[in-house]
């Protein structure tokens, strides 16, 4: 198990190279400059050049991208350019609201996604199950600014129990939570339906209900059990998406966040900001799989015999 | 004696509760929340001396030297008084006595001499760079010996960039300034700010040294003011509507008739410091020709789309400055308003003539041009508009859309762009050099206009001008020349529209100044 869990872990090293390289190339070959955002209306060509100098944008690119990755490597990621601050100190003032929104959203669409679909699974061709699944095709095909929109206009605005946007109190984090869970609870909702559905027709459970284990407890404690296998392998694959999935409800309920940070720093082509950032949610989703392969493994004996 | 003590613990936190409700109250009723415009999300820092991007929060922050009123007089702040020598070579300024800034330091002439130099090498440096010293001529007066006459001076300190910060937590805090803490001497204290988020400010109790263009000349009648930065112009409109927030700084045109259905929702106007406009591109075909410039100026429909895109809010532009300047007003028969005749005849002139798809053909090409514009919608829309406009006379026009942040390097790199809307914010007649200068071809030259005429001009418009006068003198002179070349088109001059909900707080109905500024907050009550 140990030495899975390294080998997986040195395997991260190359992708986080060629994750680092695909991000210094996107964010320096869109067009834009942020010395743009630094200049002033009368300020001579002169001041732009020794602004360049000074953040080293004047340098080849695979200089500034060697400097970039060397200087990350240490954990210093430079300083905004736009901005004027730590590159790390803005992170780390985000992340925190990222992470709990995030992972809030993630509780919500992980409990009642993995309900929702055991409860269809269970009833199929039932009421409930129609009901449930015209319900979460209904969330998969919301967009998320226009979800979040219509929350607000249903429970800020209408009946006034939440604050429309900010992050000042604890309440202000149920819409937010809410536009990116559903989406999520749909996703599960599918997988467990699917998965449990599938496991009900193997041998053993039928065998099971040969047996004369109650019904109920074979769902619960057999079936849903053995679907949460690919349930797990979604979830893990949605930590990252759901920290950058994050952009578009943090812009519209005015959250602090990486997503907002990404967007106002990609608008003033902030480059270190940027890099950092994407950085970050490429280093969550990487974890994010990595952690998931490790709760496979520990969930299924399968999995471990083949890594022994 | 068991009955006693829970009536008596009742009556105390019944006593407690309603003392705390009481607080809260009170709290309330000095407590606001502003809404930066959604342009200011992000401004970097509170440093006014290296900061290209400042909001609002600033002037409540710091004093200026002087500040302007909405009729663009000047008006004293910390200076009370001032003149200058004729030839425009000395400026004498008297200071107020007995201002202190946030941290307790004393305001006088010694302040000055420390805060001019501080502008060297950043990228405000133009702002002072007429100035060659500053002498003390007592405690409370100054006198600026320039390098050259800049009757543009006032302006320029009227501006948030030459907010005076204190010299002892400027030099303390170094790069830090304006980002962990910022110390002035205006009317409010920052309390912290959180880039992208909020600004917390507290009034200034010892606030003492408004201007006249106040009613209110001690502190703030909002004792905590909060400044919200929302990206999303919906959300800010909802927080309003819900009384999340009480105030917003910039309102969408689109907003205003449902802002109007809302009972609790006050909104008012003030005159714009921007303008849109077309750059033509003076060195590609088919528009080295004047005549095919003259057309495409006279082609743009302004009334149409002041009236159908902002329903009449704004106003129409007819040069290539906003109204409010007095180099703005030219000779009449320079101003390009629309006349499609003009453009029909000059074309026909020209050697355009109709072919039957509606686009007009000279010796076998068509006068097919490429319109350029940036995303968001109300580009978007314009510019669908001008597309429309420029077809009713023959000129076909091929829309490109780039995010703002690529336009400018798109000009940059290529020359053979030709036709673009595009916007400008800056109260100032130097607008014209910034954008029609030769020596700025490109970007943001976008016009790419070289002409030795326009640059005499220029160089006396910038830097021959001893007094304001005679600076408005020449300005008008420039921009006339300009105008009559049809380098650019001008369409739009948009309004500033701000909002407020007048059950929590109480704007006063003039706004004083060009901006919602510290003149008019420190008048702004909370019901």
């Amino acid at each position: 198990m140990i030495s899975f869990f390294i080998k997986r872990l040195l395997l991260l090293i190359p992708v986080f190279l060629a994750v680092s390289l695909v991000i210094f190339m996107i964010v320096h070959l869109v067009p834009g400059d942020p010395i743009d955002n630094l200049v002033q209306i009368n300020s001579s060509p002169e001041q732009k050049a020794a602004l360049a100098a000074k953040y080293g944008l004047d340098k080849p690119l695979y200089q500034q991208y060697a400097i970039w990755l060397g200087n990350a490597l240490t954990g210093d990621l430079g300083d905004a350019i736009v901005l004027r601050r730590p590159v790390a100190d803005l992170i780390a003032q985000n992340l925190p609201h990222s992470l709990s929104l995030g992972a809030l959203a993630l509780l919500f669409s992980t409990v009642v996604g993995i309900t929702a679909g055991a409860l269809a699974a269970i009833y199929k061709d039932s009421w409930i199950d129609r009901v449930t699944m015209t319900l979460i095709l209904l969330g998969s095909t919301v967009p998320g600014f226009w979800l979040g929109l219509l929350l607000i206009m249903l429970f800020a605005v209408q009946l006034g129990w939440f604050p429309v946007s900010g992050a000042r109190s604890w309440d202000a984090l149920v819409l937010p939570v809410l536009t990116i869970g559903l989406g999520g609870v749909a996703l599960v909702a599918r997988v467990t339906r699917v998965a449990m559905m599938e496991t009900a027709r193997k041998d053993f459970v039928m065998m099971l209900h040969a047996k004369g284990v109650p019904p109920w407890r074979i769902e619960l404690r057999h079936v849903l059990r053995h679907a949460l296998l690919p349930v797990v392998t979604i979830l893990s694959l949605r930590i990252g998406w759901i920290l950058g999935g994050a952009v578009t409800v943090e812009f519209v309920f005015a959250r602090p966040g990486l997503g907002s940070l990404l967007i106002t720093s990609l608008n003033q082509r902030d480059y270190p900001v940027v890099q950092g950032a994407l950085l970050m949610l490429a280093v969550a989703v990487m974890l994010g799989t990595l952690l998931g392969d490790i709760v496979q493994a520990a969930m299924d004996p399968r999995v471990r015999e083949r890594i022994k | 004696m068991r009955y006693i003590s829970k009536t008596r613990l009742f009556a105390s936190s019944m006593l407690v509760s309603v003392s705390v409700f009481g607080l809260a109250i009170a709290a309330n009723a000095q407590e606001a929340t502003f809404v930066v415009s959604a342009q200011n999300v992000g401004t970097p820092s509170y440093n006014p001396i290296n900061g290209t991007q400042l909001n609002d929060a600033i002037t409540l922050i710091f004093d200026r030297m002087v500040i302007q009123d909405a009729d663009q007089t000047f008006h004293g702040q910390l200076a009370t008084e001032w003149e200058s020598t004729a030839d425009g070579m000395s400026w004498t300024f008297k200071l107020r006595e007995g201002v202190t800034f946030h941290d307790g330091e004393p305001f006088n002439a010694e302040t000055i001499v420390w805060w001019i130099p501080q502008f060297a090498e950043t990228e405000n440096a133009f702002m002072t760079a007429a100035i060659e010293s500053v002498e003390v001529i007592d405690d409370l007066t100054v006198r600026f010996v320039m390098a050259n006459p800049d009757p543009n001076l006032l302006s320029n300190m009227s501006s948030g960039f030459m907010s005076i910060p204190s010299p002892k937590a400027f030099d303390a805090l170094g790069d830090d300034f304006g980002v962990t803490a910022a110390v002035g001497s205006g009317p409010f204290k920052l309390e912290s700010f959180t880039v992208g988020q909020e600004t917390v400010l507290s009034a200034n109790e010892d606030y003492a040294w408004a201007s006249d263009l106040s009613k209110n000349q001690g502190a703030p009648h909002i004792k905590t003011l909060t400044f919200r930065e929302i990206s999303e112009d919906s959300t800010a409109f909802l927080e309003l509507s819900t009384g999340g927030v009480d105030l917003l700084y910039s309102v969408p045109t689109d907003f205003l008739p449902r802002l109007e259905g809302e009972p609790s929702v006050q909104v008012g106007t003030m005159p714009g410091t921007g303008l849109f406009y077309i750059p033509i591109n003076t060195t590609v075909e088919p528009f080295t020709d004047i005549k095919v410039r003259e057309a495409t100026a006279f082609a743009i429909n302004q009334k149409e789309i002041l009236d159908n895109l902002y329903g009449g809010v704004g106003s129409v532009a007819n040069t290539f400055l906003i109204d409010s300047l007095l180099a703005a007003n030219v000779d009449p028969t320079l101003r390009i308003s629309y006349d499609p005749d003009r453009s029909k005849a000059v074309l026909e002139e020209a050697g355009w003539v109709m072919s039957s798809d509606g686009v007009r053909e000279k010796d076998g090409t068509k006068l097919q041009v490429a319109l350029w514009t940036q995303n968001g919608t109300e580009f978007k829309r314009v510019t669908e508009v001008v597309q429309a406009q420029l077809k009713a006379v023959g000129i076909g026009a091929d829309i490109t859309v780039f995010d703002s942040a690529t336009i400018n390097d798109q000009y940059r790199k290529g020359t053979d762009h030709q036709l673009a809307v595009r916007s400008y914010s800056w109260a100032n007649a130097d607008i014209i050099d910034w954008f029609f200068s030769g020596q700025r071809l490109g970007y943001p030259n976008v016009s790419m206009w070289n002409d030795p005429t326009a640059e005499e001009m220029n160089l006396a418009a910038m830097s021959g001008s001893h007094t304001w006068e005679e600076r408005v003198a020449n300005f008008t002179t420039y921009h006339e020349y300009v105008l009559s070349q049809y380098v650019f088109a001008p369409i739009y001059q948009p309004v500033q529209i701000y909002a407020y909900d007048k059950e929590a707080i109480s704007v006063p109905e003039a706004i004083r100044g060009t901006r919602l500024q510290s003149q008019t907050v420190v008048d702004i009550t909370v019901n």
